[in-house]
């Protein structure tokens, strides 16, 4: 059975982080989300995909050229009109029964596997969500959809829809029928068919997650890192100690001094330490530098970052090629983010740093304060609000 | 040039040709064409690449045969003129790479004798001569007629009243030799063969093989059996795709922020605050230098000169570059010299003769490379890897600034050594060095202000480059980009030289490029530039983002990250890439494989 | 009739000692696995051999030449992609119409292997403990039914062993057979096929054993070696206690205060002793140097390798050209003693042992009073520096300080 993968959407609300990388390219525990999406598809027993690529699609496609593990077929979205849509230009590629997920939302591999084994023709997997009002909410009966609801205005419902389907092939004549009236979102399409009498069996998914919002990265970053494995690559100096789910990539050093906790993931080529700590669950991207004296935790750094000595990393995403000088402080705390027209209270969040900004000594970011690319932030400042990319901060 | 490929085994022989062919295309392609012993010798050879070969090719019966892609050094791109070559009785064929100096005189002998040529190549010749000597030995034949041949030769030859045996012969052009199990091949490289064998045996220049299923057997020019080592080859080649971009050269340019990454992987360490080499390299580095000589052909000379001003300001120490081609006629050197050759593929002809001769004279001799297992690896004391992956692109680009920072890491190393840089010095360096990736990043996001410049240089007939300082090479780079992929005539000078005759060429039909870097040679381009826009022609700067200045001189300005002193010159390269790439593909020029034009040279 | 053996895979479950070998080759009792078939082979009366090779075939054909030594003929194909069982035993069509073929990762029993030959268009059928790691084969009576893929409840134990009786009819199969959902071509696909309109018979053997991951490798160690008969070749010095079966290689020097129990094999060129103390199911390859005050038990040391002053090797397999600092020691027993989870390339695996030492590659250094944790897996040319630590999975050229 094959696999559509839709990976065509940018990701607008994760910006500063997706102006140059589509969403699905964000890095969790140093691989993709898109790559910890195809690994889970390839091992519930999926022999091809289909993916639909978009925005930035050299960036996926650059990414997997050299992925031998399964079979992908590239087709393009041109114009990002919503899921459905999306789904269609799979259609030559498709002869039978097939599944679709979404690239940007991580899936178990059982779940998938149940979803395949499931006898009915139609099915979807559902899963159950304390605030399912953020999602389409579906309502069962008998283990069938009775009604899909897109972000209802009131708290109903329990469940809500993973947007995993089983499909027909015919599925797509259906699709052609609702985006020729100017609708485009799978779910619509679901609705549709439920409407016309016909069943489609809901299956509830093991493990689900998805990134909508930055802060949403470090919560599956610490999700997905607690399968690290322990393996060590590179030079570790004497006097340093290694606890727990450790992986250190090829070409790394850590420097005397240096105490990592597990679970820990350390790319390829870093220079760490000396009398750095590494707390969990912290992904550092490859041929990054820490300098001496820094402490992180529960951060996701991304590849080619530099952070200053004596810093402190908490809860925190620092993109690419961010360069940060010493005594760096991103406090993490309760803040209250304005996202689409709502006010949204966050717990322990710390900083949000996009690609290549320069960060001068002793800066002080407040929590959740997100800081777009390309930013210059002068020394001894205190951030207290978003700073939009390719600002100065003088 | 040309590639070649010989198999003598139990698969399929058009198959595992085709094969091999498709891996050795970047060699030349202009042509192509494989010949099978089946009951009969079949041919079939095509104008065009080799996947069109393999979609019009019928099945060619038979577990011996021959293959070849072809450069044209003699004779125009026409079936006739591609190879095999055929004798008279059609039953002798043969490939060849090189060039025959006297085949005019041997053209008219055998003519002379009644032979019909079909096509202008001087590979044509040699096919008649073996003809003419066969006697029922094909190794016979061959050997006499290759004693008639002057110049640069590989050749493989089968001979339908002989089909067991496949042989070959060499002369200053490569040639190997694949050991198999119950199969063996010919062919001009490694990455031909490693699919099916990593055994390879080196022809030396003036030998013969003859290889059948089971055996290979190499004699010396005086026909004695010479006893060759089996070499074991350990690396792998993979592919590359171009991965969503439309062109290889794309994707090359936007490789760069990670192949500069990989230069500087396990070298540069921030936190050590040192460059760091193998053992070899250090040592040859080390032990008083007196003098540095660079050679190098086409782009790698130019990225060698932008690699002397580097060495020079780091170290002291006089830098001489000479191209490859010209070092074994001129060049000054002792025991106290170091001559490093830069070459992408480790294979250019002109290159490895210049380093032979420096090993020769007792100099120590360095290599800058992007291909593991090279031959230039291999006659060198030491390498150093440019790490930037498969560039497939006729057109260099990512080895082209991989190969600068290769020397402006020698170029520190020495510094250290000799103690002309401070360690806060080395210190900024390395931290320059490591933010380069994203400078390079930040010119990348400018491809649509580049793409717009792009668009006045589309229809000019001329367009010239000029830079000073270690701008110069930059622009002649500019200049060479330019020309090799969009066709349009361009030159680069140095900006102090314009006066001195090409002011002449200059007119409103001519745009000028000038780099401008905000260092003691920035008043004296202004002026340059003020001079060149009084003759008429639109100025392009390639301009620093805080210089405000300029603005009131171009007319267009493309802007590179201030503050990187030194390593300006690699942004500044990336620029004028993407310009070279934006006019010649606005021009529909075509851009991975341009006309006349192949990866590595190896005949000189 | 040709026996053809199949030795082309890489075995990455065998990794690290994979890196620089094929699984073929991973010595059992001082002999590579697949020499084990070939001189089971030899004595059910096999004398024509073809090799299909492909990662790292020359370690294969330097080892195994023609087959003079084993006075056999050896011929060998170059399988170039690794395809996939149907496409490698298809490469040998032009070299033989009647042959056996035996997976050269498996041990087989000679008695077994001249079951096989007797009957011909038969593959080899074995019972296992845990048939859902295999594919297992429906019969009715002796003719195959069908053979099937993995699956987590299999309806029977009996599974297949990997050894065929083919004729040339088999090549018409594997020609029409497509690539499996693991993109290789499967000699179990084309069998399925050729079942539909041919007979094909299954015979039960009574010895087999294959090696899935680096520790069956001491399993199969202590298999081979509770067979060996004492031979001794070397120069035994006195005050020297060897009890129980021995083998020691040309050359070898035993010397004063060694106690050796048997069942253990050394090999040729080695220096044991002086007071060293090696005890059961232990294979030492050539030219290997154990000390003074080591012990070493139930494990297998290739050849080259030094464990030369005060050191302890448990439960271990350690590559060649080796060498251990004086005191280095190897752990090998949980203090909490439950079973022992391995990771190995970013999985964790129950290996369901109690004691396990280290799996260590070629090329490995360790500095004196080194300690390596229990289940360690140390990649080739890694550097364990003096009083380090070393745990868990540790890749290959990596130093640990």
């Amino acid at each position: 059975m094959k696999a559509v993968i839709l990976a065509a959407g940018e990701g607008k609300r994760l910006r500063p982080f997706t102006e140059t990388m589509p969403k699905v390219m964000l890095p969790v525990a140093n691989k993709p989300i898109l790559e910890h999406v195809i690994d889970a598809v390839k091992n519930s027993g999926i022999n091809e995909i289909i993916m639909v690529v978009g925005y930035k699609k050299e960036v996926i496609m650059d990414y997997f050229k050299d992925y031998k593990k399964i079979k992908i077929t590239y087709v393009e979205q041109d114009k990002q009109l919503g899921t459905a849509h999306a789904l269609l230009q799979a259609k030559k590629h498709v002869k039978n029964s097939f599944i679709v997920l979404a690239g940007d939302n991580f899936i178990d591999q059982n779940s998938i596997s149940n979803l395949i084994k499931n006898d009915s023709e139609y099915s979807i997997l559902i899963k159950e969500h304390p605030h399912p009002s953020k999602y389409g909410v579906v309502f069962i009966e008998k283990n069938n959809l009775k009604e899909i609801v897109e972000k209802p205005k009131e708290e109903r419902g329990k469940f809500i829809s993973t947007g995993i389907y089983k499909l027909p092939k015919t599925i797509f004549n259906k699709i052609e029928e609702i985006t020729s009236q100017g609708t485009y979102a799978l779910s619509s399409v679901a609705q549709s068919i439920i409407n016309d009498g016909k069943q489609i069996n809901t299956i509830l998914a093991d493990c689900w997650m998805d990134i909508v919002y930055p802060w949403d990265l470090i919560q599956v970053n610490e999700s997905m890192i607690h399968n690290t494995t322990a393996s060590v690559s590179g030079v570790i100096e004497k006097g340093v100690t290694i606890k727990g789910g450790v992986s250190i990539g090829k070409d790394t050093k850590i420097y005397s001094g240096c105490y990592i906790v597990g679970p820990v993931v350390v790319g390829e080529g870093c220079e760490i330490g000396p009398n750095t700590c590494i707390f969990p669950s912290t992904t550092i991207g490859d041929n990054s530098v820490i300098h001496p004296f820094s402490e992180i935790r529960n951060s996701v750094i991304m590849d080619n970052a530099h952070i200053g000595s004596s810093s402190f990393i908490s809860n925190s995403i620092i993109a690419r090629g961010s360069i940060i000088d010493n005594n760096f402080s991103s406090v993490p705390g309760s803040s209250t983010i304005e996202i689409d027209h709502e006010f949204k209270q966050l717990k322990n969040l710390g900083a949000m740093i996009g690609e290549d900004c320069t960060i001068g000594s002793h800066v002080v970011v407040d929590p959740g304060v997100i800081i777009g690319r390309k930013c210059n932030i002068a020394p001894i400042k205190r951030i207290t609000k978003n700073i939009s990319s390719g600002s100065k901060v003088m | 040039m040309c590639g070649i490929i010989g198999y003598n085994g139990f698969r399929e022989a058009d198959k595992v040709l085709i094969d091999c062919l498709k891996r050795l295309e970047y060699r030349g392609y202009d042509s192509a064409g494989i010949g099978v012993i089946g009951k009969k010798l079949k041919i079939f050879k095509e104008v065009g690449e080799i996947s069109k070969l393999e979609k019009e090719i019928p099945t060619l019966d038979g577990d011996i045969g021959i293959g070849h892609t072809r450069w044209a050094t003699h004779g125009s791109v026409t079936r006739e003129n591609a190879h095999p070559h055929i004798s008279q009785n059609k039953k002798i064929a043969v490939i060849h790479n090189g060039i025959i100096e006297n085949f005019k005189e041997l053209k008219e002998e055998l003519e002379k004798k009644g032979i019909k040529f079909n096509s202008a190549t001087d590979t044509e010749v040699i096919t008649h001569l073996i003809s003419n000597y066969y006697k029922g030995d094909l190794e016979d034949a061959v050997y006499s007629a290759i004693k008639k041949l002057k110049g640069s030769y590989a050749i493989a030859v089968v001979c339908e009243d002989e089909p067991e045996k496949l042989v070959g012969a060499r002369n200053e052009s490569p040639l190997i030799i694949g050991v198999g199990d119950n199969e063996n091949f010919i062919a001009s490289d490694i990455p031909a063969l490693l699919r099916y064998t990593n055994r390879v045996i080196y022809l030396d220049d003036g030998e013969i093989c003859v290889v059948s299923k089971n055996s290979v057997r190499v004699l010396d020019e005086n026909k004695k059996e010479v006893n060759k080592k089996v070499n074991l080859i350990k690396w792998d080649f993979k592919d590359a795709e171009k991965s969503g971009f439309p062109h290889f050269m794309l994707k090359e340019i936007y490789d760069q922020p990670d192949s500069i990454t990989q230069v500087l992987r396990g070298r540069a360490s921030e936190i050590n605050r040192t460059i760091e080499f193998n053992e070899k390299i250090e040592n040859i580095l080390s032990n008083g230098l007196d003098s540095i000589h660079i050679v190098a052909c086409g782009t790698s000379y130019y990225s060698s000169l932008a690699g002397k001003y580097l060495i020079e300001k780091l170290t002291n120490i006089p830098v001489f570059v000479e191209l490859a081609s010209e070092y074994r006629y001129f060049g000054t050197r002792n025991e106290k010299s170091l001559i490093i050759g830069v070459t992408q593929s480790g294979e250019t002809a002109d290159t490895l003769a210049a380093l032979k001769e420096a090993r020769n004279s007792g100099c120590r001799t360095l290599v800058v490379t992007n291909t593991i297992g090279s031959t230039a690896t291999r006659i060198s004391d030491a390498y150093i890897l440019s790490q930037s992956g498969p560039e497939i692109c006729v057109a260099a680009t990512k080895t082209f600034t991989s190969q600068i920072l290769v020397l402006f890491l020698i170029a520190l190393k020495i510094a250290m050594i000799k103690n002309t840089i401070g360690t806060d010095e080395l210190y900024n360096y390395i931290l320059q060095l490591k933010e380069l990736p994203r400078e390079i990043r930040q010119v990348l996001d400018q491809n649509n202000e580049i793409l717009k410049v792009a668009k006045h240089l589309k229809n000019c007939r001329s367009v010239f480059f000029i830079g000073r300082g270690i701008n110069y090479p930059l622009s002649l780079e500019g200049a060479l980009k330019l020309k090799e992929i969009s066709y349009i005539h361009a030159e680069g000078f140095a900006a102090g030289e314009l006066k001195h005759g090409p002011f002449a060429l200059l007119t409103k039909f001519t745009p000028v490029v000038a780099i401008v870097t905000n260092d003691s040679t920035y008043d004296k381009i202004i002026a340059n530039i003020g001079e060149i826009k009084a003759r008429g022609p639109q100025v392009i700067a390639i301009a620093e983002d805080n210089d405000t200045e300029i603005d009131k001189h171009a007319d267009f300005i493309l802007r590179f990250p201030s503050n990187l002193d030194l390593l300006s010159c690699i942004p500044i390269t990336v620029i004028l890439q993407l310009l070279a790439y934006h006019v010649a593909n606005l021009r529909g020029c075509p851009i991975d494989k341009p006309r006349n034009l192949a990866k590595s040279v190896t005949v000189e | 009739m040709k026996c053809v053996i199949l030795a082309a895979g890489e075995g990455k479950r065998m990794h690290p000692l994979t890196f620089t070998r094929p699984k073929v080759m991973l010595p059992i009792a001082n002999k590579p696995i697949m020499e084990w078939n070939l001189l089971n082979a030899k004595k059910a009366g096999l004398k024509e051999f073809i090799f299909v090779v492909g990662y790292k075939s020359e370690m294969v054909r330097n080892y195994f030449g023609k087959g003079e030594k084993w006075n056999v003929n050896i011929n060998y194909v170059n399988q170039g992609d690794a395809l996939g069982t149907a496409h490698a035993i298809g490469m040998v069509k032009k070299f033989t119409n009647k042959f056996i073929v035996l997976c050269g990762d498996t041990i087989f029993g000679s008695q077994d292997i001249k079951n096989i030959i007797k009957k011909e268009m038969s593959i080899g059928l074995v019972k296992v403990d845990s048939p859902e790691e295999y594919g297992i084969v429906e019969t009715k009576g002796k003719k195959i039914v069908k053979i099937y893929e993995k699956m987590p409840k299999p309806f029977s134990n009996i599974i297949n062993a990997g050894i065929y009786h083919f004729n040339n009819k088999i090549f018409n199969f594997i020609e029409k057979t497509k690539k499996s959902p693991r993109g290789e071509y499967e000699i179990t696909d084309s069998i399925n096929m050729m079942i539909k309109n041919n007979d094909i018979e299954g015979v039960l053997l009574k010895e087999w054993r294959d090696v899935a991951y680096p520790w069956h490798l001491l399993d199969a160690n202590e298999e081979i070696l509770d067979k060996i008969d004492k031979k001794i070749e070397g120069n035994v010095e006195k005050n020297t206690c060897l009890n129980g079966n021995i083998i020691i290689g040309k050359n070898s020097r035993i010397m004063a205060g060694s106690y050796i129990e048997g069942p253990v094999i050394i090999g040729s060129g080695c220096k044991i002793g002086p007071n060293c103390y090696i005890r059961p199911h232990t294979s030492i390859g050539n030219n290997c140097h154990i000390g003074n005050a080591c012990e070493i038990k139930n494990s297998i040391i290739m050849n080259n390798t030094n464990v030369p002053h005060h050191n302890y090797v448990g439960d271990s397999v350690i590559g060649q050209n080796c060498n251990l600092g004086s005191g280095t020691k190897i752990a090998n027993l949980r203090l909490d003693k439950k079973t022992i989870n391995i990771s190995l390339n970013g999985k964790k695996i129950d290996s369901k042992l109690r004691k396990l030492g280290v799996i260590m590659g070629d090329n490995v250094q360790t500095g004196i009073n080194s300690i390596i944790n229990v289940s360690s897996i140390i990649g080739n040319n890694v550097l364990i520096g003096p009083g380090a630590v070393a745990s868990g999975e540790i890749k290959p050229h990596s130093k640990i300080l």
